[in-house]
């Protein structure tokens, strides 16, 4: 990161080629598009790129930094197309939550993802059900208490013991 | 209700911390929260401790390369951006002023848990063109800049948002209701911020900022203080 605060363009290229992947399937995970998938990452490399002399290691890892701005790109448009178009909620709930079904298809190299996937996949589904429409579908925890039909505490609560879990079984491999 | 499903003892408030890490509160709760945040050691503790968790997350989507094509086009951009800011910098005698407002936008969006608004690909070409600004209501000066059909806001002196408020950018094209531009930033000190308009402004009227709630909004809530015309 120092050669990129350098204006360092090779450096930068080093950084794309480590991040550029995790970021772009973060992206499409969200999304289901490969073109707007493909916007959000340049928008958030762009901005690694523009704002790298204020970067902050103590704050988190370039990754970190990186997927959240990808993350909140990414649910940002997916609700502004949802107020836009009147998506309807259940062809995306279909389509997004596939996500877990298709794991097992995809080749797998990054050790770290595969845990992760795993630890999520042995959390209980209510739990990684509503943590997966949170996270990935960009709905409250009100709208997803209406959408299964539950109280709003319940999903709160489903929320917080996903949660739990998942840091507990992924240890100490993640950073504080 | 099973063991677990309760919130912690100590602090009713701390059942919101999941929901909160994952960005699943109302954006009313969200700011409530966050506000009991700042007096709340448990709940702090309780956040500290879930968001590795989320920050896992994005891991758990199926891993795939970024396309050769995205790569080129990301290099192109930056490549772009390299050679343009020498000049622009010379031109407009605004050097750091961008850095500070990326200071003031990537803190907001830190604290607030809100996406950077960003240009893609603005060109700091001589050619762009320049439009003043009206501001209404509060203090300052804005300026719009647009190059290749995409735009900069600059503006000068600005007065900060209301407290709990952010300053939120809006797209009007002509005979329609404005649009979110998905960009909410804040001022440095001195009032001045740089920020960089996400897409193209081709077939938009119109460029207006309001104060919204931390966070943002769906449809303005405000009257315009900034209102930049295209046409």
């Amino acid at each position: 990161m120092e050669l990129v605060r350098g204006e360092d363009v090779r450096a930068f290229e080093v950084v794309f080629d480590r991040h550029g992947g995790a970021a772009y399937s973060l992206a499409y995970r969200i999304c289901g598009s490969r073109s707007r998938a493909e916007d959000i990452v340049q928008e958030a490399f762009l901005a690694l790129w523009r704002n790298s002399a204020r970067y902050d290691p103590l704050r988190g890892s370039v990754r970190a930094w990186i997927l959240s701005v990808v993350h909140n790109r990414a649910i940002d448009a997916l609700r502004r197309e949802a107020v836009e178009a009147q998506r309807v909620r259940d062809e995306f709930l279909s389509e997004q939550l596939s996500g877990s079904e298709s794991t097992e298809a995809e080749a797998e190299k990054r050790d770290d993802a595969r845990r992760v996937r795993l630890a999520l996949e042995q959390l209980p589904s209510e739990q990684r059900r509503v943590i997966e429409l949170a996270y990935f579908g960009g709905f409250t925890h009100s709208e997803i208490a209406g959408m299964l039909g539950l109280p709003a505490g319940t999903v709160k609560g489903r929320m917080r013991l996903g949660l739990s879990k998942l840091r507990f079984a992924l240890g100490a491999g993640l950073a504080p | 209700m099973r063991a677990g499903e309760h919130p912690p003892d100590g602090c009713e408030r701390s059942a919101d911390a999941a929901a909160y890490v994952l960005g699943a509160l109302e954006p009313a709760e969200a700011e409530a929260f966050r506000q009991h945040l700042a007096g709340c050691a448990l709940c702090q503790e309780e956040i500290d401790s879930l968001r590795p968790a989320v920050q896992a997350l994005p891991m758990s989507a199926p891993q795939r390369p970024a396309p050769r094509p995205l790569r080129r086009r990301v290099m192109r951009a930056v490549r772009a951006e390299l050679r343009a800011s020498a000049p622009r910098r010379r031109a407009f005698a605004l050097r750091g002023l961008r850095a500070r407002a990326a200071l003031g936008g990537i803190a907001a969006a830190a604290a607030l848990g809100i996406g950077l608004g960003v240009g893609l690909g603005l060109s700091g070409s001589p050619s762009g063109r320049l439009i003043r600004a009206q501001v209404l209501g509060i203090s300052g000066s804005a300026e719009l800049r647009l190059s290749s059909g995409r735009g900069e806001l600059i503006v000068r002196h600005l007065s900060p948002p209301p407290p709990g408020e952010v300053y939120e950018v809006w797209l009007k094209p002509p005979g329609s209701k404005p649009v979110p531009a998905s960009v909410l930033f804040t001022v440095d000190q001195r009032g001045e911020a740089v920020v960089g308009l996400p897409g193209s402004l081709r077939g938009i009227g119109a460029v207006m900022v309001t104060p919204e709630p931390r966070g943002g909004t769906t449809a303005p809530t405000h009257s315009p203080v900034i209102v930049a015309r295209l046409t």
